[in-house]
């Protein structure tokens, strides 16, 4: 198996990261397809340098975090607010109206915290545990558990407001 | 919506995008390759090459500067060769420091807090940049008028026009200073704040 061989199936297998991580910061498709494409040059790039001394999957969310935070574009071409009918529901096969409120509620929510809140608020929706999250984001372990509860305050009150 | 909630609606997505077509091997191929719109890579070689024409312009006025022969042209020569090297340094500096991010080895609060800081400064330079570049023409013209024509913008030109350009410049510098200043307001404040919040959570780091 070559090097790129191993690469396309790293990929093939963590399309869904990718995905996730280019709808939590970016407003439209043409901007999700470019950050997507730009996380998996930069994957690419750093792939020599991955020696598996951390989980693959910590380095993946290293990479396509800080290169969805290193990316410049304009606030102002984009419209604000997530249009979610580009960025998900169009690409999923299975139509269900309710789900899709659902779903357009919780992008919505994710909208409302600032940058280092949806870096975590990724990791913890993707199930990632207290540690690894410190890891990839590089806060300690007891700060990640503050940050999450003011994240839930911050929910919390958003719904109060609405 | 609670954070349980949006777990399993977070969940549910992601059985939904497992169902969805793969992107094919010959696709992930192309990504690999430097054929996408790197937007960042963009503007840093356009500000690389204005700072390289600058730079060679600041060169043809050190050549060039004994042919000042007034004090206030001297004066404009110096004003337009300290812009024309200190500006695009000052503009470079933070592209850069984005750019030589370490994406796979720094966390992503370092990250944040580079590219945080760097854009502050970048904007910081971008509003400095509205004064210098509208003042720039009052000391970039005389001294170009002088070397390339031997002309004396001060007191060769007509009192009305002489008048009529300053007043220009100024009320140009005005508006587009204060549309400046508060953009650079807004971003810088939400930046602060971003970067007052990693600090807060996390003192050690």
């Amino acid at each position: 198996m070559t090097k790129e061989d191993k690469f396309i199936a790293i990929i093939q297998e963590n399309q869904r990261l990718i995905f996730k991580v280019t709808t939590i910061y970016t407003n439209n498709n043409v901007d999700q397809q470019d950050l997507y494409q730009d996380i998996v040059y930069q994957l690419w790039k750093s792939y020599d340098s991955f020696r598996n001394e951390s989980k693959r999957s910590t380095w993946m969310y290293r990479v396509a975090l800080n290169t969805a935070l290193t990316r410049i574009k304009s606030n102002k071409k984009n419209p604000k607010g997530i249009t979610i009918d580009k960025v998900v529901l169009q690409q999923t096969e299975h139509y269900d109206p309710q789900f899709e409120e659902r779903l357009k509620l919780l992008y919505e929510q994710i909208q409302q915290l600032n940058v280092l809140e949806k870096g975590i608020m990724l990791l913890l929706l993707e199930g990632k545990k207290y540690d690894e999250i410190a890891e990839i984001v590089g806060i300690s372990v007891t700060n990640v558990g503050t940050r999450v509860s003011r994240i839930k305050k911050k929910l919390k009150n958003n719904i109060q407001n609405k | 919506m609670d954070l349980e909630e949006m777990q399993l609606v977070w969940s549910k997505m992601d059985q939904e995008l497992e169902n969805q077509k793969k992107i094919t091997n010959k696709i992930i191929l192309k990504m690999t390759q430097e054929r996408y719109a790197n937007k960042f890579r963009k503007i840093a070689i356009y500000e690389s090459l204005g700072a390289f024409v600058c730079f060679v312009a600041g060169l043809y006025l050190l050549l060039n500067f004994y042919k000042l022969d007034v004090w206030y042209l001297i004066a404009c020569g110096v004003l337009s060769i300290l812009y024309l090297f200190v500006m695009p340094f000052l503009v470079l500096r933070p592209l850069y420091s984005i750019k030589n991010i370490k994406i796979d080895k720094n966390s992503f609060s370092e990250t944040l807090r580079i590219f945080l800081n760097s854009k502050k400064q970048l904007l910081l330079v971008q509003r400095i940049g509205v004064f210098t570049n509208i003042m720039a023409v009052l000391f970039i013209l005389p001294t170009f008028g002088k070397i390339l024509k031997n002309k004396d913008f001060f007191t060769q030109l007509d009192g009305v026009t002489f008048y009529l350009s300053i007043a220009f410049v100024f009320v140009l510098m005005t508006v587009v200073s204060k549309w400046g200043y508060k953009c650079y307001k807004n971003i810088s404040n939400a930046a602060e704040n971003i970067l007052k919040e990693i600090d807060d959570v996390d003192p050690e780091a």
